[in-house]
């Protein structure tokens, strides 16, 4: 069963490899490591859109995979007509230094830790934590029991826990899995999780391994794999490790964007924000962040890249302004006297307080990783000359954006301020950590530096 | 010096993570022998089929009574919060709403408790009860 659900899953990943090597058509063996890992993301979202318009349209009567099996061979045959003749380069391992070995080493022990984990605690929690079954299986249901009726999980007379405005992306998919397969097995919101776990370590590799060295990849991947709220939070059929991974994907696009003078970077990283926005409501407010960062950063060229980043961000927006026309209000932006809490000091406190909290904490590490990423850093040199750097300073400026707007979310929640910070601080900062781990070790030193051979 | 340190930090912080993925290992491992609340799933919907079975409509509004609708009933929300999203899950594409609010309603009630409810509802639904405390509520003189 699960090689069935693999390999229904496997045309559309294979469709969003094939659109990111046709807009980038490098050929290291980095970076077809990040367009698979990019065509994983981009694969599954397109699905759901196609899901999305089919349930639209005409639901039960047209058929999603064969549109993604058309799909599939005609970008097949463009891909095919256009590399037959290119020369391939050939990747010589046996290059690397011992660093990088012994770290590469490291990183594939702790991948197969990981691969372990994950199913261990899909096997201990089949149906994964309340809010994977009441929030985004719980979609998938209304989605697959009755198609015709998909808008009755949009209802506004479902209960506001269920958070029937929350974005589609992930309940899309999973349903699709379902009607595919013919059964509502778990093994589907499991793969789905899985695969954006993989997307998000294989992007971390690729995009450290591109901008800077292997050693550094395999550190920064290492540094992410350790993360138990990662794994957990994957293993969890929940939506943060997505949209983690799209808001990480497209910042890192913006990063190769404005480092390597690529407009296809530029597209992509549009792409990759409307998915983050039609996964989960925090990934609107990265269009935001990432369209501000691209003013602030790029001023010069201002027309230029947001003219490719709306080209690439129009497709996911027009099916996120469609969904919200017809979706319910957020339990967020209702009945809340901004002005008051605003004005309320104690707010403030009570969020840098778990903000604090979460510095010591965070991510169920044996320790603090903050803290041990500050000694790590002032021990290893900063190239604070990369301060210049306008992917860098977009970079920052996106999650600085991104964190501002969390920010403002916990001052103005109608909820309970301390149940909203228990119940999703920890996930925030989450969704923004593959970034602020790609920012970490874009300024910090290489370990090969450190190992050179004397 | 600052080299030895440098090589010590790479070194440790490899380590860290495997550390870190070790310790998170042995708990998750732990999971696999106690009671980790996903049977209530499972549970959940089996005691909900003859209900789902019995309702003749399979999609819209379905009302949805429990301890909280009952006066002077004692209750903790977050149990029967928890009991609602069980329910909901076990009955999609069916609407859950709070009171016997519409035409077909479930109920999850011990045997005194929907005494006490059908006394202040008295000639209003009709009641069938079902297995394991769940009874099915069709309002009279609804088309």
């Amino acid at each position: 069963m699960i090689l069935t659900i693999f390999f229904f899953f496997l045309i559309p990943i294979l469709n969003g490899s094939l659109i990111a090597h046709l807009l980038w058509p490098e050929r290291k063996g980095s970076a077809l490591l990040l367009k698979f890992s990019l065509g994983i993301g981009m694969g599954l979202g397109i699905n759901s859109i196609l899901y999305f318009l089919a349930l639209n349209i005409a639901p039960k009567q047209i058929n999603v995979l064969a549109v993604e099996v058309v799909l599939f061979v005609t970008l097949g045959i463009i891909v095919f007509l256009r590399e037959r003749n290119q020369k391939w380069e050939r990747r010589r391992f046996l290059s690397l230094s011992r660093i990088q070995w012994g770290l590469i080493i490291v990183g594939l022990i702790a991948s197969a830790m990981l691969v372990l984990i994950f199913v261990d605690q899909s096997i201990a929690q089949p149906q994964a934590g309340i809010d994977a079954w009441s929030i985004w299986n719980r979609a998938a249901r209304f989605i697959s029991r009755d198609p015709e009726n998909w808008r009755a999980t949009l209802s506004p007379d479902l209960y506001w826990h269920d958070h029937a405005d929350y974005p589609l992306l992930v309940p899309l998919n999973v349903a699709w899995g379902w009607q595919m397969i013919g059964s509502e097995n778990v093994r589907v919101p499991m793969m789905v999780g899985a695969f954006f776990v993989l997307a998000s370590i294989g992007m971390m590799f690729a995009t450290v391994a591109l901008t800077r060295t292997i050693g550094q990849a395999s550190l920064a991947t290492l540094v992410l794999m350790g993360t138990p709220l990662f794994v957990w939070a994957g293993a969890g059929q929940v939506a943060d490790v997505p949209v983690m991974y799209f808001i990480f994907a497209s910042s890192a696009l913006m990063f190769l964007a404005l480092t390597q003078q690529n407009s296809a970077f530029l597209i992509l990283s549009g792409f990759m924000a409307g998915l983050a926005g039609w996964t989960k409501n925090e990934g609107l407010l990265l269009i935001v962040a990432c369209v501000v960062a691209l003013i602030v950063v790029n001023l010069k060229e201002l027309f230029r890249s947001l003219k490719f980043f709306l080209a690439g961000l129009a497709i996911p927006l027009t099916m996120i302004l469609y969904f919200k026309s017809i979706a319910p209000p957020s339990d967020l932006f209702t009945g809340s006297s901004a002005l008051v809490q605003i004005l309320d000091i104690s707010r403030y406190w009570m969020i840098f307080g778990a903000l604090g909290r979460q510095l010591l904490t965070f991510g169920y590490w044996p320790f603090s990783i903050f803290i041990g990423l500050a000694f790590y850093a002032l021990l290893m040199q900063i190239h604070w000359e990369t301060y210049f750097d306008k992917g860098l300073q977009a970079l920052a400026s996106t999650i600085l954006l991104q964190s501002l707007g969390y920010f403002l979310i916990f001052l103005l929640t109608p909820h309970e301020l301390i149940w909203q910070l228990n119940t999703s601080l920890y996930r925030l900062i989450l969704q923004l950590y593959p970034s602020e781990l790609f920012l970490f070790f874009s300024v910090v030193s290489e370990p090969e530096k450190v190992f050179k051979p004397t | 010096m600052r080299s030895v340190l440098q090589k010590v930090a790479v070194t440790l912080l490899a380590l860290a993570c495997l550390y870190s993925l070790v310790h998170y290992w042995i708990s998750v491992r732990s999971l696999n022998t106690i009671t980790t609340g996903n049977q209530a799933v499972e549970n959940w919907e089996a005691r909900l089929e003859p209900v789902k079975q019995a309702l003749p409509i399979k999609r819209g509004i379905v009302g949805y009574v429990v301890e909280w609708d009952v006066p002077g009933v004692k209750y903790a929300f977050g149990d029967l919060e928890t009991e609602y999203f069980l329910s909901q899950y076990a009955l999609a594409p069916l609407i859950l709403v709070q009171g016997a609010k519409a035409e077909w309603n479930v109920a999850i009630l011990k045997p005194d408790e929907i005494k006490i409810w059908e006394r202040i509802y008295q000639g209003k639904f009709d009641v069938t009860c079902l297995k394991n405390n769940v009874y099915l509520l069709h309002r009279r003189g609804a088309p």
